[in-house]
């Protein structure tokens, strides 16, 4: 039967696999189960063979595309330049329609609906902040305990930054749009508040428009096209008085940057959008932002899956660390995923679990007592797989410190 | 029992699989052929892989092994409904012995990770086909796999020292020994190329080689063919042995930078990325006299890697070649074959000349050390027709490169995509000959049937033989 929606992989993007294999190590899922069928290539084979109508859409089918990560790093070393990423999330659409059930639509609710509303998340905001007063999140098992217990601690009232604008300190140079992202802006606003410190320093006043809404990453990985959609169309108008939009999670700013696949008006705003250490460092090369003294000892470097695959960011992060006064050090040289990819725990807890200890290990051996990571998702990841003694936090929070104490030196 | 709950029992479910879409993803390798996949097996040791070649046996279907399915001739692309072995789960490093140089390793390591966790005792393994990043040892010895450094330091055979082996009828056994020359008929030579046709290979003892001191490259970019062709005989001819001495055609340089943007002179109709090893004095002496023998044939460029980050990037360049045509179509197809080195010039132009009459678009990139040519054609095969212009050209080029003195494949294996061609560089006894040494290990005729040798190798039919006596 093939393909049921308007969503369907496009015939193109499937055929451009010439099946060499290069992009097999890379992949986690393949590296983890060494099955072709666990593989870039063997999940594209199986997506091709629906779509040549011979082979259904099945239970299998929907197991291979379920267990990919969507991490993209198939991605960078496929020489062919296959958009991988782009492909699944069509996947999923299908998979939606097409395989129904509870969990499918419970999820859609959640990542289509729940995060595309302020008041939801305001709720669910003060909800967790109440429950780590109280020591509630210790009662929560698996790995949605993990989570909750490795979230910062939500501060009440909820200081969301949606809404808010920034005037900039010293000499003004532009205007810097804020993405403020759902569960970012509840759980994250001290990441936030670090960037708006460092772009007020650097000059510029800082809006974030009360109009946006989540990114709808989560959404469209989860096939949920039809909310993605309506999310990216809503950013779009949003966004568009300003020509320059900063975002501090990989993963929404992937999402942002891959907007032309999604609405009219979407590569504008792709186009105008930064993720805010390529920002910084830019600011840092230009002599607007100062190169810290000091020594502050190393900070391991975890590549967000969407940093690095997804959008071949991996110079800037280290970049900032280097002006803060850190020295970076590497600890995966292929920047395999941590295991967090969106909600992903969920659906695959074990392959998720093994995932996070890979790259806790990875961090410990390193022997920094810092790992910086520029994605929430990973950040959560992280600190779960962790031992209390090595901090998690975003690399421009890093730099934010070291400058605060420079000015105020 | 059937098939499948019979390897369940021994592998359990998890690593046994028959539905129809796991049988239609494994029918394929990076090649151009698909095959029918009875079902699917990950063994993790060599007594689970002798079970499942037993339990093959008992259900009467051949056996075909498979590492990382990289591999271009089809050779694990079954011909008829057959057990798939894949070896990727048997991927440890068992023992390295610094001293000795050895280790004992997992089929299913890959080739570079090999050489990378290798990393701090200064050595490595010296076969680098261009999709290390993937392929798997077992692959490599399957194949006897290739690449831009075998021509100092020989192909994958002059690097296998033992192999564990698990034969037709579910026995194991060693092949070789930990000293280079072992008593008795030296048969690694023969298991090293079987393309899994003698047995499936469940451990193998490679020889290290040490990372050289020093290592100069260098990019040389020249106005013609022939003179590109000219500068690798002179250097040949003057005694030196490159480590690796590469040669694209503009085609291919100009695809290859769009990809990788190594600053490859794209205006220069071919391009040498030569390569030199050794103690720094010597390695400074050799590169001085490739750029002196590239100039006096005119060289209009010559660049050379000023640190190791610049070589990585002109290396990758080279081995992104059969990737990077795939921007153009949909599908490729990768020759290999060999010619005397005297005689390169005058088989590119053949080859040019067939591809331009079949209507078909032909990229050059070849091991030019050892005229190793990988003429490579980018096509459609949705295309009606397509595939059969692009397969009666192959053959054709395979034909001019043969009467030229040379051979059929330097490195990918012959498998399926080869095996009817044997007949040119191989008499009636040859192949007889080959196709006994074949019985020898595997009489049932079970043990990735099809491929290699063509049909009616054996001077008499097999089948009356097998039949006849029982076996
Ligand atoms: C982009 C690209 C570049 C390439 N470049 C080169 C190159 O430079 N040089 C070169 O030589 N090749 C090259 N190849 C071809 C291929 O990578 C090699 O042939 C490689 O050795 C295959 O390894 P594999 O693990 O993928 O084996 P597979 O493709 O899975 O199998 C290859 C053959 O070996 C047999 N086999 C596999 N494992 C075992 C085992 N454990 N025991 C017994 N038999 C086994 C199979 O039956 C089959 O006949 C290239 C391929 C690609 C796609
Ligand atoms: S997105 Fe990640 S998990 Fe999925 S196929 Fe690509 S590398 Fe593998
Ligand atoms: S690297 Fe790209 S072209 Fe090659 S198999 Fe993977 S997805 Fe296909």
């Amino acid at each position: 039967m093939s393909w049921v929606t308007d969503f369907a992989p496009e015939r193109d993007d499937l055929d451009s696999c010439v099946t060499c294999g290069l992009c097999l190590p890379f992949c986690p899922t393949f590296r983890l189960t060494g099955d072709e069928t666990a593989s870039p290539r063997g999940r594209l084979a199986a997506i091709l063979a629906v779509a040549r109508g011979e082979q259904p859409v099945d239970e299998r089918f929907d197991e291979m595309m379920s267990f990919c990560l969507q991490c993209r790093a198939c991605e960078p070393p496929c020489p062919s330049m296959v958009p991988y990423g782009k492909i699944q999330e069509r996947v999923r659409a299908e998979l939606l329609v097409q395989r129904p059930s509870l969990r499918r639509f419970l999820r859609r609710l959640v990542l289509g609906r729940g995060l595309a509303s302020p008041t939801m998340l305001r709720t669910a905001g003060i909800g967790v902040a109440v429950a780590q007063r109280l020591g509630l999140t210790r009662l929560v098992g698996g790995p949605t305990g993990r989570s909750l217990r490795a979230l910062r601690r939500v501060s009440l009232p909820l200081r969301p930054t949606r809404g808010r604008s920034w005037e900039p300190r010293g000499t003004p140079v532009g205007t810097v749009a804020l993405f403020s992202g759902c569960v970012m802006d509840v759980w994250f606003t001290p990441v936030h508040e670090a960037l708006v410190d460092v772009l007020r320093v650097a000059g510029y006043r800082v809006v974030a428009p009360a109009s946006q809404v989540c990114c709808g990453a989560l959404a469209a990985h989860d096939g949920a096209a039809f909310d993605a959609v309506r999310m990216a169309a809503h950013n779009v108008r949003a966004f568009a008085e300003v020509d320059l939009v900063v975002v501090d999670a990989a993963g929404c700013g992937a999402h942002l940057r891959d907007y032309g696949h999604w609405v009219d008006g979407g590569a504008e705003l792709a186009a105008k959008t930064v993720d805010a250490t390529v920002l910084v460092a830019r600011l840092l090369d230009d002599g607007a932002l100062p190169e810290l003294e000091g020594d502050r000892g190393e900070v391991a470097v975890q590549d967000p899956c969407h940093l690095r695959h997804a959008q071949r960011i991996v110079e800037e992060p280290r970049r900032v660390l280097r002006a803060a006064g850190y020295v970076p050090v590497e600890i995966d040289d292929l920047g395999l995923c941590c295991g967090a990819a969106g909600i992903y725990g969920l659906s695959y807890p074990d392959t998720s679990a093994e995932l996070g200890r890979r790259k806790a290990a990875q961090v410990r051996d390193s022997g920094a007592s810092v790992v910086a990571s520029a994605n929430p998702g990973c950040e959560l990841q992280l600190r779960g797989h962790l031992d209390v003694g090595i901090e998690v936090r975003h690399p421009i929070e890093l730099y934010r410190d070291a400058l605060l104490d420079e000015l105020t030196a | 029992m059937d098939l499948v709950a019979e390897l369940e029992s021994v592998l359990g479910s998890e690593r046994v699989r028959a539905h129809p879409l796991d049988r239609r993803v494994f029918a394929k390798d990076a090649g151009v052929k698909t095959g029918p996949v009875a079902a699917i097996v990950f063994p993790e040791t060599a007594e689970e892989t002798a079970s499942c070649v037993r339990i093959a046996a008992e259900a009467g279907i051949p056996v075909v092994p498979r590492g990382a399915g990289t591999g271009l001739a089809g050779g694990a692309v079954p011909v008829e409904p057959a057990l798939l072995v894949v070896m990727t789960r048997m991927n440890r490093i068992f023992e390295v012995d610094e001293q000795g140089r050895t280790a004992w390793v997992g089929p299913g390591v890959i080739n570079l990770e090999l050489s990378k966790q290798l990393a701090s005792t200064g050595l490595h393994f010296a076969p680098d086909p261009s999709s290390q990043q993937s392929c798997t040892i077992g692959g490599n010895v399957g194949t006897n796999a290739g690449g831009p450094h075998c021509l100092a330091e020989g192909t994958t055979v002059a690097h296998i020292l033992a192999v564990e082996l698990v034969t037709v009828d579910g026995e194991i056994v060693v092949v070789g020994a930990e000293y280079p020359d072992p008593i008795g008929l030296d048969l690694r030579a023969v298991i090293v190329g079987s393309e899994g046709t003698l047995g499936i290979v469940t451990r193998v003892l490679v020889k290290l080689t040490e990372n050289p001191p020093a290592v100069g490259t260098l990019l040389l970019g020249f106005p013609t063919v022939d003179a590109a062709a000219a500068t690798v005989s002179e250097i040949i001819a003057s005694g030196l042995v490159p480590a690796a001495l590469e040669m694209m055609d503009r085609p291919m340089v100009r695809a290859v930078e769009n990809f990788v943007h190594a600053g490859y002179p794209t205006d220069a109709a071919a391009v040498l990325l030569a390569e030199v090893a050794g103690h720094p004095e010597g390695v400074r002496a050799e590169a001085e006299m490739i750029e002196r023998i590239a100039r006096s044939h005119g060289a209009t460029s010559v660049r050379t890697a000023a640190d190791d980050a610049e070589r990585a990037l002109l290396w990758k360049g080279r081995k992104s070649a059969f990737g990077a045509i795939a921007q153009s179509a949909p599908d490729y197809y990768l020759h290999d074959t060999v010619v005397p080195r005297t005689r390169l010039v005058e088989v590119l132009d053949a080859i040019y000349e067939i591809a331009a009459r079949h209507g078909i678009s032909l990229l050059n990139v070849f091991h030019a050390g050892d005229g190793n040519l990988h003429p490579l054609v980018s096509f459609d095969a949705s295309r009606p027709g397509e595939l059969d212009r692009v397969l009666a050209a192959a053959d054709e080029m395979v034909r001019v490169s043969v009467e030229a003195g040379g051979t059929l494949s330097g490195e990918h294996g012959i498998g399926l995509e080869k095996r009817d061609l044997m007949g040119l560089v191989f008499s009636a006894d040859d192949l007889d000959a080959q196709a006994r040494l074949r019985e020898a290990f595997d009489p049932t005729g079970r043990m990735n049937p099809g491929k290699v040798l063509p049909e009616g190798s054996r001077c008499f039919d097999r089948a009356a033989v097998s039949g006849g006596t029982g076996r």
